[in-house]
């Protein structure tokens, strides 16, 4: 592989990572990072939007009139965002009511429109597919993330199996209690704060 | 630089191809969709009487609810109505007043599930909250006048506001509350705002959704009221 094609693909898992660094997608990354599992379907769900919108809208590129290209994106995002949200619920339902409105936000999640104007309208289809691929996967790896952490420290769980025993809780004569903080969307707040904070330091990034 | 499309041209082949797909796809899973729907709403009968549906698969939904509810018709006076079965009964959307109705050749009827196990009778709820008709169900005990559950299978409220109504901390909440005062008229439970105390016939608000917890209270009592002849021959019946 190219050194562009690489980086095209790797920059924003990390360095230039859709949430942590754009701070980008933030709605959804608070909101459905309660359960891993619920995390994944969206990570999942999001990856296939971008991915396929920015082939589509970069195979298009040269043909879509520049004066309605707006619509065009839209349009082609908004049709992917109810052709996933119609699959998970036939095939994951549960997990779809718990997501709710969060598949169908996906259509105004920023990541997904500034990916189509910014990359698919200037490169072609294969570029186009490895950066839909690192925003979503980099997008995706931060809710999964945040889950684990709001799972662990909310629920004492990880994809609903309990990971403390039993008798180490307070109803059971122990001593520990689930963080109820880590719940809600505070918590959220917190742990997404504490995660730009590493990866800005980390990456030596400061804010002009 | 190739030459751009006619945006016309373009945007209407566009909009076919799009529409095309998606109403293949919508048509194509309808039937998996549907499935889904039927057995979350099994799902959420069994629920609503405080057991614990989150680890049954679709499978056991099913069995469990076949041992457990039986589904019963009455007539708008309180009657059994055994001439009519569950499944002939075509439902309908009251738009405005977001009501359940259900049919048989013209005449309204209402459907009951009763629980054997435990012991208790489940009646359909509905109605508007802030931006969408709210569908669930209320569980009763066999006295008619404890609760015993409320669970929604349905709605399109604000998430973390309105949309709190299918969480659990609210739902506890009506559990044991009573739907008759000490006359024996129906007075519901309602959802008060901040904090319920002692009240017997109120639930904790929402804060950041009185429209959807003033729909709640509201719809419930009418709901309630359309059983109460039925409830009332049951308890003529025990004395």
């Amino acid at each position: 592989m190219s050194t562009k094609k690489n980086s095209v693909f790797s920059d924003p898992l990390i360095s230039n990572n859709p949430i942590t660094r754009q701070v980008l997608g933030i709605c959804s990354a608070l909101a459905v990072t309660v359960k891993v599992d619920v995390a994944m379907v969206m990570a999942l769900a999001l990856i296939l939007v971008l991915t396929l919108s920015n082939i589509i809208i970069s195979t298009l590129r040269k043909k879509i009139p520049s004066t309605i290209r707006i619509i065009v994106q839209l349009m082609v995002i908004a049709s992917l965002v109810v052709l996933a949200d119609e699959l998970l619920r036939a095939f994951l339902f549960d997990i779809s009511k718990q997501l709710s409105v969060f598949v169908g936000l996906i259509i105004t999640n920023c990541i997904v429109m500034g990916r189509a104007e910014a990359f698919a309208m200037q490169n072609p289809p294969k570029y186009s597919l490895l950066d839909g691929l690192g925003n979503g996967i980099g997008y995706g790896m931060i809710l999964i993330i945040v889950s684990v952490i709001r799972e662990v420290l909310g629920s004492g769980s990880i994809m609903n199996i309990s990971i403390f025993p039993a008798s180490m809780y307070v109803e059971n004569g122990g001593w520990y209690v689930n963080n109820g903080l880590m719940l809600l969307a505070p918590g959220a707040f917190i742990v997404l704060g504490l995660l730009i904070w590493i990866q800005r330091t980390v990456t030596n990034y400061i804010e002009e | 630089m190739p030459k751009k499309s006619n945006p016309f041209i373009f945007i209407a082949l566009l909009t076919i191809s799009l529409s095309l797909i998606l109403s293949l796809a919508s048509t194509q899973l309808k039937t998996l969709q549907n499935t889904n729907i039927e057995v979350d709403k099994k799902r959420n009968v069994l629920k609503c009487l405080g057991l614990d549906v989150s680890l049954l698969s679709p499978e056991n939904i099913i069995s469990e609810y076949k041992t457990r509810i039986s589904e019963i018709i009455i007539d708008v006076n309180g009657n059994y109505i055994e001439s009519v079965n569950f499944s002939e009964l075509t439902f309908r959307e009251n738009m405005i007043t977001g009501e359940s109705i259900y049919t048989f050749q013209g005449e309204n009827y209402l459907p009951i599930f009763k629980s054997s196990l435990p012991e208790a009778i489940i009646i359909p709820i509905s109605g508007k909250g802030l931006w969408s008709t709210l569908f669930g169900y209320f569980a009763l005990d066999t006295d008619f006048n404890t609760v015993k559950g409320i669970t929604f299978y349905q709605h399109k409220e604000t998430a973390g506001l309105g949309g709190e109504v299918d969480k659990k901390w609210f739902q506890n909440n009506f559990v044991g509350k009573k739907i008759k005062d000490n006359e024996g008229n129906l007075v519901s439970v309602k959802v008060v705002k901040g904090k319920s105390g002692n009240n017997i016939h109120g639930v904790d608000g929402i804060s950041g959704a009185t429209i959807t917890s003033r729909g709640v209270s509201y719809f419930l009592l009418r709901d309630l009221k359309k059983y109460a002849p039925y409830f009332n021959k049951q308890m003529d019946r025990i004395h």
